[in-house]
């Protein structure tokens, strides 16, 4: 049955490697070159130099959704052809072909996330050195998440596509629902799921260092916390708001530190890890029970 | 010994629909059956029951002495199957079909296998997908067989063969009947070829089952009744009647009798099988009629 | 070494055929006492039909006296099991022919002459021929 799942999920399997090879091919030489530069520039130098790269990691994001869901394919796509009928008639009962079916997808998904994984991070070094790893762009890329998003990605097209039995629909549908997802975490989500610090500070004092973290607001207020209204930061080199036109009050910062990192992606990989079990538990249910 | 035996088995899917109603049939050990019934009269429906792709709505089935749903492990590999649509791994190639037959059951005939390919004329890496729509019936057939099951279920096995083909396909069947005494049940919407294959039949219309039995019992106990014109009454009385037909001069009547047919105004004949199971099939639609009258 | 031919839709049940079939070999000296008949397995793959059938077959014909059925070995033309003369066969060839040419003269064709021929192996009370 490990041979019908590997021989199944073959082609899948390489595409997935193909594209994580296409991405170091692409991701190498430049990673090279910035990690000696990051030693020898100034970090203003560096960053006119490198940033437009940076930026790029937003959209390397979608990778480990677009390999999750492609590695949801073999199993969708014996459901659509009808070949599991074959299947389930040669000796080989209905549970051991789910499980070993989904159990091989699931272990693909983690070996790619994990190469890709050490790609990113290896390449980010650099960034995270002048930047640190808290914000939301960079922090998708470093740490256990990866693996949370890419099995997450797989067990939704292979949930989808059990009940529907389409293989490019569920998939497509599966990716779609993975991006909504990943922008109501990014965006609402995440800050909420670890408690954040608050600095305040007087805005005749020296501002605290708010370097590598992930600022998630700012604001002046009184003495008595009420807002103040009509401000303009101007955001000085920790990240902090300065406003040189105020001379009596507060500037209350809520961030996430750095040291908040592993809390937060921990969370975060947990509970994407329980929903993909959950899909993938569904997935296998209903194919063993529902499917004719 | 049975091979195959159901009681009151049934299968609705979803609502009232039912696919198959109340089959009480009895399939003995060594015996070539066919299933016979227009499309939707449930034969598919029966066949996946009995292989485990489908659970039961109502009643029971026994198969080999266990019970499909529950217990396919122990049952799968005594078992061939081919599917009406004989699905099969496009992408992979013969050589890896065989691989596959090996490695997904507990014994197979690799052997067996590869002399039965070698016949449908295509080399090992010819992949599946490229195949004939013969080759490939071929190459479903020659996996369940490689399997040396005790029982052979085929779903409309011959309906996409040129006649060559057909022919080559039900010899290779039977040879395998003679060397090892598998039970073969074949399902099909063609009566022809099937008396001379088959020693049971199983008549399936309407989602019910219509006769079941052996053929030599059924060729024995069925009688053409003709005489001047009258009504079917006094016979019915007595015998079945599975189909009347009426000239303005003479009236045929199509009886199952249970004895003699002694009345001295009907002259009765033998009828052939194809004859039979036509009568059968009309009276199904005729009995959905009746209640559809009925019930109006 | 005999080949059988099996008609599906002859009316004939199939053993009844093969078994015809042997007879008539062994009656034109075609079948020996002694010569093996083919085993179910090579009948079944040169005529597509049921093993049983030819099963029952040759047991009727073991039931006649005309083969013997030995378990493990096959079956085998009985001994003393004898062919018509060719002389006799050759005969009643040729008279035939005779009758069948007198049978034309009178305007029977050839399916009155079938008739006749069927009703007088096995009456049947009044025959008309049309």
């Amino acid at each position: 049955m490990i041979w019908l799942g590997w021989r199944q999920q073959r082609t899948e399997a390489l595409i997935a490697l193909a594209i994580v090879a296409a991405l170091a091919a692409l991701l190498i030489p430049t990673g090279i070159s910035m990690s000696s530069a990051v030693h020898h520039e100034s970090a203003s130098a560096f960053a006119a130099r490198f940033s437009s790269l940076g930026n790029l990691i937003a959209w390397l994001t979608l990778i480990p959704g677009l390999i999750g869901v492609l590695l949801a394919a073999p199993f969708v796509l014996a459901l659509e052809h009808g070949t599991y009928r074959l299947d389930w008639t040669q000796s080989v009962p209905r549970r051991r072909w789910v499980a070993t079916k989904l159990g091989l997808s699931a272990a693909s998904a983690i070996v790619a996330a994990g190469v890709l994984l050490l790609l990113l991070t290896w390449w980010r070094e650099p960034f995270v050195e002048l930047q640190g790893r808290v914000a939301p762009a960079v922090y998708d890329s470093e740490g256990t998440v990866v693996f949370a998003y890419t099995l997450v990605a797989l067990a939704l097209a292979t949930a989808i596509g059990a009940v529907w039995r389409r293989a490019v629909p569920a998939l497509a549908v599966g990716l779609v629902l993975y991006v909504g997802a990943r922008v109501f975490v990014d965006t609402w989500l995440r800050e909420r799921l670890v408690a954040a610090d608050t600095a305040v500070w007087s805005v005749n004092h020296k501002a605290p260092n708010l370097d590598k973290t992930w600022i998630l607001e700012q604001f002046p207020a009184d003495g008595h916390g009420a807002h103040i209204p009509n401000y303009s930061c101007q955001v000085g080199a920790g990240g902090a708001c300065a406003l040189p036109t105020l001379h009596h009050g507060f500037i209350h910062a809520v961030y996430q530190p750095a040291s908040h990192f592993w809390s937060l992606q921990l969370t975060e990989t947990a509970i994407f890890g329980a929903i993909a079990a959950a899909l993938l538990c569904f997935a296998g249910w209903w194919t063993r029970n529902r499917v004719a | 010994m049975s091979a195959l035996r159901t009681e009151g088995l049934g299968k609705r899917y979803g609502g009232s629909a039912w696919a198959l109603r109340d089959c009480s049939i009895e399939i003995p050990e060594g015996s070539v059956t066919a299933l016979l019934g227009p499309n939707g009269a449930g034969k598919s429906t029966l066949l996946e029951m009995a292989v485990g792709l489908l659970e039961p709505s109502a009643g029971t089935i026994e198969v080999l002495g266990h019970s499909p749903w529950e217990e396919a492990e122990e049952m799968l590999p005594r078992i061939g199957f081919v599917a009406q649509d004989h699905p099969l791994h496009a992408r992979f190639s013969l050589g890896e079909m065989i691989e596959y037959g090996q490695r997904l059951n507990p014994s197979f005939d690799v052997r067996l296998a590869e002399r039965r390919l070698g016949r449908i004329g295509a080399a090992p890496e010819h992949k599946v997908g490229k195949l004939s729509g013969g080759q490939q019936s071929q190459l479903a057939l020659t996996l369940a067989l490689a399997k040396r099951p005790e029982l052979l279920l085929l779903d409309e096995p011959v309906a996409a063969l040129d006649p060559r083909a057909r022919r080559e396909f039900l010899a290779t069947t039977v040879e395998a009947v003679a060397e090892t005494g598998m039970t073969v049940v074949l399902s099909s919407h063609i009566v022809a070829d099937l008396e001379r294959i088959c020693d049971h039949i199983v008549i399936l219309s309407g989602s019910r089952q219509m006769l079941a039995g052996p053929i030599e019992e059924i060729l024995a106990r069925h009688r053409l009744l003709t005489g001047p014109r009258s009504d079917a009454r006094t016979v019915s009385r007595v015998h079945q009647v599975i189909r009347e037909s009426h000239t303005p001069r003479q009236t045929t009547l199509l009886v199952r009798a249970d004895g003699h047919v002694y009345d001295s105004c009907w002259t009765p004949r033998e009828v052939d099988l194809e004859e039979i199971v036509l009568a059968y099939l009309g009276y199904g639609e005729l009995e959905d009629r009746c209640d559809e009258e009925a019930y109006a | 070494m005999i080949e059988f031919h099996i008609q599906s839709h002859s009316g004939v049940p199939s053993y009844l055929q093969i078994a015809q079939q042997v007879r008539q070999a062994i009656r034109l000296g075609i079948l020996a006492p002694g010569d093996k008949l083919p085993t179910v397995k090579q009948v079944v793959a040169a005529v597509a039909i049921n093993p049983n059938t030819v099963l029952k077959a040759y047991r009727e014909l073991d039931r006649e006296g005309l083969v013997d059925g030995r378990r493990g070995v096959g079956t085998f033309v009985a001994e003393g099991v004898v062919a018509l003369a060719s002389d006799d066969v050759d005969s009643l060839r040729r008279s035939l022919g005779r009758w069948v040419a007198e049978a034309r003269a009178a305007g029977l064709d050839d399916e009155n002459m079938s008739a006749l021929l069927a009703d007088t192996l096995q009456p049947q009370g009044k025959l008309r021929v049309a």
